[in-house]
């Protein structure tokens, strides 16, 4: 396989992130090692066991409403999470080195306050803070908020960029550390933000030792890879199982990278992935066959299929074959809180019917084959043989880990994995550096992305060019 | 069992007064770092202070200047809630302008990460400028919104059960559903359906503390458990913190009674509330202290004197319910004697608003907080307890929990 690829980075190192995970089904609370989601002592075992293991970072996703399946809250996952920057703070304290990655939504949040609670992050932690930029358009999740849905599905990278856009300039607002000056004052229009006035800003929040957050984006789509291209510092994708996959992603995105004005090495590809180890290949594959039923129980199964039939299978065999019906509605809607959203139900069930039959599967079999993820599997040693190929190849930049199993899923990974890439020289035997723009890699933040789309890019431009007052005010 | 007076101590940025980044010369960045953050509140903690708040605004006190920086209030909390284990961490975030939604939420979690010792001091915003930040029209009527931000916020608190994660293996259940809630609150000029995203935080409401007036009566339950007051002198304050404490602040029991086309769900706090649980009142105290061989009077001089124009909440700001802060200027032994009548007269507590953190924080540290400790006026909060454990305050029954 590897002959296929060839070595583009033959010095590069691999990174690892951590995916705290809150809604899913792929960690397993029902084994007896599982510890609390919810008691704070859960987070902190896995921000530290990853800073043993000298990881980039430590990252939590947002939920705006409780999942709901038919009407009623969807009961079979770990549900329930803490707030992230809150969370991440006080993770900040008893951390030292490990980056602290928020997900939080441009569409029910206000640029002045959240711009805020990113930047206090940011420089309670020593510049350590990141953004995971996300959008959300229904109604369904708007009930909680002030302003309810307002936005429409095809403007809501329209207000994420702008909301980004005006982040951008209210931490570029405060004069640099030790340099005299005043604080910007910072201007947002209506239009650009899709509501009814326009925003006009005095920041509080100084910058931080990385400048301001790191920004991270997961959107997969065109138009998401578009806005990961133009805007991001890394994008959390979802191509972290299959090499030609992952490659042909990240040439995409490159092409991307680059007609934003950007080079190409600018966005940093750090795909989510599982890592499970054994000491032979033979009982790695075991405990993967293990896992893969473990997150994927009866009632799961029933349930991901009767979203898909938009009915109540709970009565069905799990183990027995697909509804011979078709679903009953047409379209996935907003409500499920899923990512499936809007796709069409009737493709999908004759798809997965079409599978089941060729292969003989049963449902709960079918929803374990479509669980797709696979991820890494082998001993210590072929595991670090593959996430340096991927890194090598240019594939990957680094690697964003959901452990199957909390508090305790990293351990193998920093006790086993990472001596092995160490030995390879693939992975880093220090933090370099402190803060976390310095661990993944990144340039220092140019204010021209926000301020000077217009102007010709200057190569190695550096912060603090786009700082003045003037600047900072122009884009209203 | 008699509740032990308390000592709340704001830890802002450099201090309360306008001057105080000024005065202190040091850089926004350094003056906000998370070290020197937990080395005051350690300070704090060591010298018995009950629980610290964090004052706070979206805007500068001074247009423009680099010296009114300041950190998001919950963020701070946060950041101390595991570098401490006894003291009470009690952010303001104002009801006027944030999403109600996201404030249960960071509360909510402030609290689990805390261990049960969060509190949050709702605070109102009155300049026109914070709405302009949100983009937002003004709000009008700044106590009704405060109303029902607090009343949708405990009712959030309150949407999961103790007990809703189950972990049931044979079913595949993870949560039982029957024991999360939709509130499904309407206010004035908002609505949230719910549930919370965080589960019920250890205390099962975080202690809300306001000051008098600032939440305008509500009619299911007290929405305020700490009503803070000021005065134009000791009498005039104590006056007022036993007035406030009469009439449950942010509550419309004491005079009208429960509102009886309240749902259902509701019911259980209702009956709480009128069983009489008293709020605690506390005075409000700007402190300036002899400090570092000057006079207490001579730094206050000239703190004032190097005020900048233009401040946005002037040091002395009246309290909404028309009255300032109380002030002390003077030495230790006066301030330790001038809380000791205040506890002595029945007011439940203080919070202390140091013009300079660093040098008044020294001087409450030396001087006055082993006095009261001695005089067993205050009682240290013991490690482990939460701040409603600490202030005598009950934990409350989950409202929307069937009675069996």
């Amino acid at each position: 396989m590897s002959t296929q690829h060839p070595i583009v980075r033959p010095g590069a190192q691999v990174h690892f992130g951590v995916f705290f995970q809150g809604v899913n089904h792929t960690t397993i609370w029902s084994d007896p090692e599982s510890g609390s989601q919810t008691e704070f002592a859960s987070f902190e075992r896995v921000a530290r066991t990853a800073e043993r293991g000298l990881f980039d970072a430590f990252f939590l996703g947002e939920g705006l409403r409780l999942r709901e399946s038919r009407g009623l809250l969807h009961d079979l996952d770990v549900v329930g999470r803490p707030d992230a920057i809150t969370q991440l703070a006080a993770l900040a304290a008893v951390t030292e080195r490990i980056g602290l990655v928020a997900t939080q939504n441009t569409t029910y949040n206000d640029p002045a306050d959240l711009a805020r609670r990113l930047q206090s992050l940011d420089v309670l932690s020593g510049g350590r803070a990141a953004w995971n930029v996300v959008t959300t358009d229904n109604a369904w999740t708007g009930a909680n908020f002030r302003r309810g849905g307002y936005l429409d599905h095809a403007d809501r990278y329209e207000r994420a960029a702008a909301v980004l856009a005006t982040a951008r300039r209210i931490w570029d607002a405060f004069p640099d550390a030790g340099t005299p000056g005043t604080v910007a004052r910072v201007t947002a229009s209506a239009a650009d933000l899709r509501t009814p006035l326009d925003a006009v800003i005095d920041p509080t929040t100084p910058r931080s030792p990385q400048g301001h957050p790191v920004i991270f984006q997961a959107g997969d789509s065109p138009a998401g890879r578009d806005f990961a291209a133009a805007n991001a510092d890394v994008i959390f994708s979802a191509h972290g199982s299959v090499l030609t996959d992952a490659l042909d992603f990240a040439a995409d995105v490159r092409r991307r990278v680059v007609a934003a004005g950007r080079p190409e090495d600018d966005l940093k590809i750090f795909p989510g992935t599982s890592i499970i180890v054994g000491d032979t290949p033979d009982e790695a594959e075991e405990r993967a066959r293990w896992v893969r039923t473990q997150q994927v129980t009866p009632a799961t199964a029933l349930s991901i299929v009767g979203n898909i039939w938009g009915e109540d299978l709970s009565a069905y065999d799990p183990d027995g074959p697909l509804p011979a019906h078709d679903p009953v509605v047409e379209e996935l809607g907003g409500e499920r809180g899923s990512a499936t959203t809007g796709a069409r139900t009737r493709e999908i069930a004759q798809r997965w019917r079409a599978i089941a039959e060729t292969e003989g599967l049963s449902i709960r079999q079918l929803v374990i084959r479509n669980s797709g993820e696979r991820g890494f599997v082998g001993t210590p040693g072929s595991v670090a043989e593959d996430l340096t190929r991927w890194v090598r190849t240019g594939a990957v930049d680094g690697f964003n880990i959901s452990p199957w199993i909390v508090p305790s899923g990293l351990d193998d990974i920093v006790d086993r994995v990472v001596p092995e890439l160490q030995e390879r020289g693939a992975y880093r035997t220090a933090y370099e550096g402190t803060t976390l723009r310095e661990h993944v890699g990144l340039r220092e933040p140019l204010p021209w992305r926000t301020e000077r789309r217009d102007e010709p890019r200057e190569s190695g431009a550096r912060a603090g060019a786009g700082q003045e007052g003037e600047a900072a005010e122009s884009a209203a | 069992m008699t509740i032990p007076f308390f000592v709340g101590l704001d830890v802002d940025g450099a201090g309360a007064h306008p001057a105080a980044a000024t005065a202190s010369g040091q850089a926004p960045a350094d003056l906000l770092s998370g070290a020197r953050l937990a080395r005051s509140v350690r300070q704090a903690e060591n010298a018995g202070v009950t629980f610290v708040t964090f004052t706070d605004a979206l805007l500068p006190a001074v247009t423009g200047h680099a010296s009114s920086g300041r950190l998001d209030a919950v963020t701070r909390a946060a950041f101390v809630a595991r570098t401490t284990t006894a003291i009470g961490l009690v952010p303001q975030v104002p009801t006027t302008y944030p999403e109600p939604f996201h404030v249960a939420a960071q509360l909510a979690s402030l609290d689990h990460a805390a261990a049960g010792r969060g509190g949050w001091l709702a605070g109102v915003t009155r300049t026109p400028e914070t709405a302009a930040a949100y983009g937002r029209a003004a709000v009008d009527d700044v106590e009704r919104e405060a109303r029902d931000v607090v009343q949708v916020v405990r009712d959030l608190w309150d949407t999961w059960e103790d007990d809703a994660v189950i972990r049931d293996v044979a079913t595949g259940r993870y949560v039982d559903r029957d024991r999360i809630h939709y509130p499904r609150f309407e206010g004035a000029s908002f609505s949230v359906t719910g549930p919370l995203i965080t589960p019920r935080p250890p205390q099962g409401q975080l202690v809300v503390l306001a000051a008098a007036g600032d939440v305008a009566p509500g009619s299911r339950e007290p929405l305020v458990d700490v009503a803070l007051v000021g005065g134009t002198g000791a009498a005039d304050a104590t006056a007022a913190a036993l007035e406030s404490r009469a009439r449950p602040a942010g509550s419309a029991l004491g005079t009208a009674g429960p509102d009886t086309s309240q749902r259902g769900t509701a019911q259980a706090s209702d009956a709480r509330a009128v069983d009489g649980r008293a709020p605690r009142a506390g005075v409000e105290v700007e402190v300036v202290l002899d400090a570092d061989g000057r006079r207490a009077a001579d730094r206050l001089r000239d703190l004032d004197a190097a005020t900048p124009g233009g401040v946005r909440s002037p040091w002395g700001a009246p309290a909404p319910s028309g009255t300032s802060p109380l002030r002390y200027v003077g030495d230790g032994a006066g301030l330790v004697a001038l809380l000791t009548s205040l506890a002595a007269s029945g007011v439940d507590g203080v919070r202390l608003l140091p013009a300079v953190l660093d040098t008044d924080l020294r001087a409450l540290v030396r001087e006055v907080l082993p006095a009261l400790r001695a005089a067993r006026v205050v009682v240290p909060p013991r490690p482990g307890a939460t701040l409603r454990e600490t202030l005598g305050l009950p934990r409350p029954a989950n409202r929307y929990a069937r009675v069996a």
